[in-house]
């Protein structure tokens, strides 16, 4: 089950380099939300309950709901729509992120050891690469904000790859530093697209900081 | 201790949500940094060594750390009364709240004695930093705002993917650094390497060097400028903390000497790089970051080569900090004056303030590392260290970068005070007393290049000898 929903996962991440509408990235990261709850809740069945009751809150209110519901909100108030203003071919997207692909899989095969989680080290990786590719190659600063999503899920991913239990009280600041930090993104993202009144705000807009 | 400094800060920030006038905002803001000051004193008079809750230990590197910031955060606070004169009570309010959350945050940092806190505390900077930046509220601060978040929380995400990485050789998943120090041999040293590229990658926006130094030159452009004092000091500190203490716990591994060499890589681009912006930009609070930029390289350097390298890279830190926030204040004072911090708009500084023109002067020429600077000592120490090692091609390249930078630097400041300028300037009188202090930390620089005492000395080595197994 749990390599259904790892399967699933990078469908996700590729279809993710092909999206050509914001709404379907707010959607795609929900989804992945929710994909990662499940592998929560089929993998990490034998830690501590209490643990087990804070990741299960953390993958469902922040994941799942709070952050896709942020993601929504944005689109809303600052009605971005497309990732380009004119149409675009997203092949090249397409194939950039099947090789991304092929490298997670590479490096995986060459550095990871035994103690880790082959397949979960593999697609936490390709969550990275995915990530920076959408803050590389995307002008729009939304795609950014999202390309910083998806890092952090494939951090998340990568700490169960690793198998580290931190404790509690440190999970819990973890956790509230990153919710923070996505409100904030969330909140200057939606005052940059009032600021600008444009809803094409893009990092080419944002060049008045020169030497 | 702790819980009294963290609950104090709290108690003051939540208190200065009722000051109803500026009167109250200072004399609030002021009962903290003065609190801030007893408890540097008391740490460094009582509490040496004393770990607190759990997670801060009072080590020689935090307590030297928070003694200089608790003198740069008090000078921050008494800069920012006349600098931000025009602003309303809420706006000027809620500035002080966030620098003192700032501190707390930083001071913090410096203490603990565990690696993922302490990658919660960076992360916690950038959320109060971020805010100060944007004080403004205009389209630049905005920029700057987003890019500062935006990067530091990227940077941060793939630093957090190094600790998960060192992590994987902790034992019962305990992170404190003197139980990795000793637990780190039997991780995999692969994994070991990884970690450290993505901690350093992700500290970088915070110690301000490469790869990720852009965002604190946009933030320290844009933020007030005696907060830019605070974040190109305290802050800068902050990452130089955050990334020491790793290297340290790698300090008994077979791969401690590819470890160094990955900080000299990062010194000489960060030098490298900033030179080559100091040099071009228009700028005074621009030049004075990408000044930064180079001594933080220089302080990786100083790492990366260690023996001599190790203690000049503590005593730069020290020297820089001290410098580099004197000029800052310095520069704020000039830029009230003229309105504006280009550098082609400024000139004949010496007419308005003489002492303040001598102070510049001065700062500049210890921050360039002439004697009788704290930096030129440092700077001594590290080519001292890289010709026992006999890296010529290391000396060369920091040689002629610092003649560089010599150049650009000097031009630039001997402009601001002697060139004649018929150009208006405001009505803004200079804060002697403010010029005063801030050429103190200047000359307090130029005594630690004279003068090291020997319990200075031995503090410093202490500093040197932390998590050895």
């Amino acid at each position: 089950m749990v390599f259904a929903l790892i399967i699933l996962y990078v469908i996700t991440l590729i279809s993710i380099s092909i999206t050509e509408r914001f709404r379907d990235y707010a959607s795609i990261i929900a989804m992945q939300g929710w994909i990662l709850l499940f592998i929560v809740l089929f993998k990490l069945h034998s830690i501590h309950i209490s643990e087990l009751f804070f990741v299960l809150a953390e993958t469902l209110i922040f994941k799942a709901i709070i952050v896709p519901a942020m993601l929504f909100k944005i689109i809303r108030k600052t009605k971005t729509n497309h990732i380009y203003a004119i149409g675009q071919s997203q092949f090249p997207s397409l194939i950039t992120s099947i090789i991304a692909l092929i490298a997670s899989i590479v490096t995986t095969y060459y550095i990871a050891d035994t103690t880790s989680n082959m397949v979960f080290f593999g697609v936490a990786l390709y969550a990275l690469f995915s990530g920076l590719l959408l803050i590389i190659r995307r002008k729009r600063i939304f795609s950014h904000l999202v390309g910083f999503l998806v890092i952090e899920n494939g951090v998340f991913l990568f700490s169960m790859a690793i198998g580290i239990e931190m404790p509690f009280l440190i999970n819990i600041a973890i956790l509230l530093d990153i919710l923070l930090v996505v409100l904030m993104l969330g909140m200057f993202l939606s005052k940059i697209g009032t600021s600008l009144k444009s809803i094409d705000v893009d990092a080419e807009t944002l060049t008045t900081l020169k030497n | 201790m702790l819980t009294i400094y963290f609950l104090a800060t709290l108690s003051i920030v939540a208190v200065l949500c009722l000051a109803k006038d500026r009167k109250h905002t200072i004399a609030l803001s002021a009962i903290f940094y003065a609190l801030q000051m007893y408890f540097a004193v008391d740490i460094i008079l009582n509490h040496i060594g004393e770990t607190q809750l759990s997670f801060f230990t009072f080590d020689n590197l935090g307590v030297l750390c928070f003694s200089l910031l608790s003198v740069v955060s008090a000078m921050t606070f008494y800069h920012s009364i006349r600098y931000l004169d025009t602003e309303t009570n809420a706006q000027f309010r809620l500035y002080n709240q966030l620098l003192i959350l700032l501190s707390c945050a930083i001071t913090a940092t410096y203490f603990a004695n565990n690696l993922a806190v302490t990658w919660i505390l960076i992360e916690a900077t950038t959320i109060f930093a971020a805010v100060i930046v944007y004080h403004r509220r205009d389209k630049k601060s905005l920029e700057a705002t987003w890019k500062y978040i935006f990067v530091c929380s990227t940077g941060i995400a793939i630093a957090y993917l190094g600790i998960l990485l060192i992590s994987s050789a902790a034992v019962d998943g305990e992170l404190s650094y003197v139980a990795l120090a000793s637990a780190i041999n039997s991780g995999n040293m692969l994994y070991m390497k990884i970690a450290f590229i993505f901690i350093l990658v992700g500290y970088s926006s915070k110690m301000e060097i490469f790869p990720l130094y852009t965002v604190g030159v946009d933030a320290n452009l844009v933020a007030p400028t005696p907060a830019s004092a605070l974040i190109s000091s305290g802050l800068v500190n902050a990452g130089f903390v955050a990334i020491f203490r790793v290297f340290m716990i790698y300090k008994d591994t077979p791969i401690f000497q590819w470890i160094s060499n990955v900080l000299i890589v990062a010194g000489v681009a960060s030098i490298f790089i900033g030179v080559l912006y100091l040099r071009q930009t228009n700028n005074y609070k621009r030049m004075l970051s990408y000044s930064t930029v180079e001594n933080m390289g220089i302080v990786a350097i100083g790492l990366g080569i260690g023996g001599y390298g190790l203690y000049a890279a503590i005593l730069h830190v020290i020297a820089h900090t001290l410098i580099k926030s004197g000029m800052f204040f310095q520069i704020a004072q000039v830029g009230k004056k003229y309105g504006t911090y280009r550098i082609n708009r400024i000139n004949d500084y010496l007419k308005y303030c003489h002492i303040g023109g001598i102070a510049i002067i001065a700062g500049a020429i210890l921050l360039l590392a002439f004697p009788p600077s704290g930096l030129f000592v440092s700077e001594l120490m590290i080519v001292r260290q890289i010709v026992i090692l006999e890296k010529w091609w290391l000396l060369v390249v920091i040689v002629l970068m610092l003649c560089i930078a010599m150049y650009g630097v000097l031009n630039q400041v001997i402009k601001l005070s002697y060139t004649e300028s018929k150009r208006k300037t405001t009505n803004y009188k200079i804060d002697i007393i403010g010029v005063w202090l801030s050429f103190g930390l200047i000359i307090a620089a130029c005594i630690l290049g004279l003068w090291q005492p020997v319990w200075f000395v031995e503090f410093i080595n202490e500093i040197l000898n932390m998590y050895s197994v």
